[in-house]
């Protein structure tokens, strides 16, 4: 029952993730996207230092309405690079947090994933799945045997 | 003079059951560092078992006595669904109780200057009449309230750095004057009481903490509510509800303390209780369930209490620096 407080980031995470450079077009992302079932991609620079996030949503704001244009031109902001539409400075997580404090913060920031970064380098993705998961394995044995009676 | 250290071998045998975080192994971490030679001058004793008539200054004689009778031959009773009894859960129970006032004897009586109570069941969330929070009876309470009783003290103060607001504690001493309590806890979890309007009779202090804070709030709010309150309160005696879960490592909440923080706050107590109560402490071991993280920060605050001698002499000599230095100001504007 209590095993899932013993779990770390670094337990459940994917490990190595895809990632992208800051000058990858939106086309490539879109791709990735098409290709893998994640929604968040994190953009890295030579040295694997996270710079950003793209998103799916992201992605889909980049072609919402805006002041500079009636209609957005969809075949231009194709073109445009991750770093035009990246979220900066995101949030990222240690990979010796406490599962369970990463289980609250992607609860309170309604995030889908988030990057795992140590000594400034990129080395994994958390995302909702993942949690999951080792909640299902922290729950499927050592039900605590109990009485139920009145408390005193 | 030395620090004293009050423990039991019953304190290990209060079984939670399979992978509860409030578990055995806790107290060993503990054990296991303050066996190691930093800590050699640590005059280690046994607890005592609490009488009841200690026990009954916080709650009625009729709940400990259907408390002790819900402790189970065998197995586990669950009191909720985080408060649960062994068959050695009673004695554990009476024995953390039993450390905190025998602490409180020996320090009064000045055999130490300060002792630390390495004991579980944690305390803090038990209320008068009611076990909850992994808490079977509130053990700085009980201790409080002795010093009161048995030896005539006539204001006592508990500071509660444990990450859960102590609900027992508050609940204990809101009507009574003769009692500071002073917590720091994180905003909006368990047990979800220690509002900052929650005042008592103007003598407890509630300081939430927003998700996160870490050593430069807990410095904030030091200067800004803890050493006020304690300046105005003027404690003959200091208990601490010694909670480490503030700690960036534990599972079960948000704040970002360090084991350097811990020493900090220690050493700042230390020199309240050098000012106001002949350096008198007695800190009771509450929450904190990262097993590393517990045993590295308890090390660093029984590290300060055994150095109690020279943190406060250093704190005297800052005073008369200041106080000379602000007369001097003072002479020449």
């Amino acid at each position: 029952m209590y095993e899932f407080l013993q779990y770390q980031v670094c337990d459940v995470m994917t490990g190595d993730p895809i990632t992208i450079g800051p000058d990858a077009k939106l086309r490539e992302v879109e791709e990735l996207f098409e290709s893998h079932d994640f929604n968040g991609v994190p953009v890295v620079d030579a040295q694997r230092r996270l710079l950003g996030v793209v998103t799916k949503f992201d992605l889909l704001k980049a072609f919402s309405f805006d002041a500079h244009a009636l209609i957005p031109h969809y075949d231009e902001i194709m073109e445009q690079p991750a770093e035009a539409v990246m979220s900066r400075d995101p949030v990222s997580v240690a990979p010796h947090l406490p599962l369970s404090r990463l289980l609250q913060k992607m609860v309170e920031m309604r995030a889908k994933s988030l990057p795992v970064v140590e000594n400034d380098r990129l080395i994994g993705v958390i995302a909702r799945e993942d949690v999951l998961k080792a909640l299902r394995r922290a729950t499927i044995r050592h039900e605590l045997p109990v009485h139920e009676e009145p408390s005193p | 003079m030395t620090t004293l250290l009050y423990t039991h071998p019953a304190c290990l045998e209060h079984d939670t059951g399979f992978g509860h975080p409030e578990c055995p192994a806790r107290l060993t971490a503990i054990l296991n560092v303050l066996h190691t030679s930093p800590f050699a001058a640590l005059e280690w004793r046994d607890a005592p078992q609490a009488e009841i008539a200690q026990l009954t200054r916080i709650h009625p004689q009729g709940h400990v006595e259907r408390l002790l009778a819900c402790v189970p031959r065998q197995g586990h009773y669950a009191i909720d669904g985080d408060t649960i009894l062994s068959p050695r859960s009673g004695e554990a129970a009476l024995r953390a109780a039993g450390a905190v006032c025998a602490a409180v004897d020996a320090v009064l009586k000045g055999e130490a200057s300060n002792a630390f109570c390495a004991i579980r069941p944690p305390g803090h969330h038990a209320e008068p009449k009611q076990a909850m929070g992994f808490c079977l009876l509130d053990n700085a309470a009980i201790g409080a309230a002795h010093a009161r009783a048995a030896h005539g003290l006539e204001r006592v103060a508990i500071i509660d750095f444990d990450v859960h607001h102590g609900n027992g504690t508050q609940a204990a001493f809101e009507q009574e004057a003769g009692y500071l309590y002073i917590s720091t806890h994180q905003a909006h979890i368990y047990p979800g009481t220690g509002r900052r309007n929650e005042r008592g009779v103007g003598n407890i202090v509630n300081i939430p903490l927003l998700a996160n804070s870490g050593t430069a709030d807990l410095r904030h709010v030091w200067r800004q509510d803890i050493e006020p309150a304690l300046r105005e309160f003027q404690p003959q005696l200091i208990l601490i509800s010694a909670g480490f879960d503030a700690h960036y490592l534990d599972p079960l909440a948000e704040l970002n303390f360090n084991e350097d923080d811990y020493r900090w706050l220690t050493e700042q107590i230390l020199a309240m209780a050098a000012e106001y109560g002949q350096g008198r402490v007695v800190s009771v071991l509450e929450g904190g369930y990262n097993l590393p993280a517990l045993a590295a920060s308890v090390a660093a605050h029984v590290k300060a209490l055994m150095e109690a001698p020279r943190i406060v002499q250093r704190s005297l000599v800052k005073g008369i620096l200041e106080r000379r230095k602000a007369k001097k100001n003072a002479a020449s504007s």
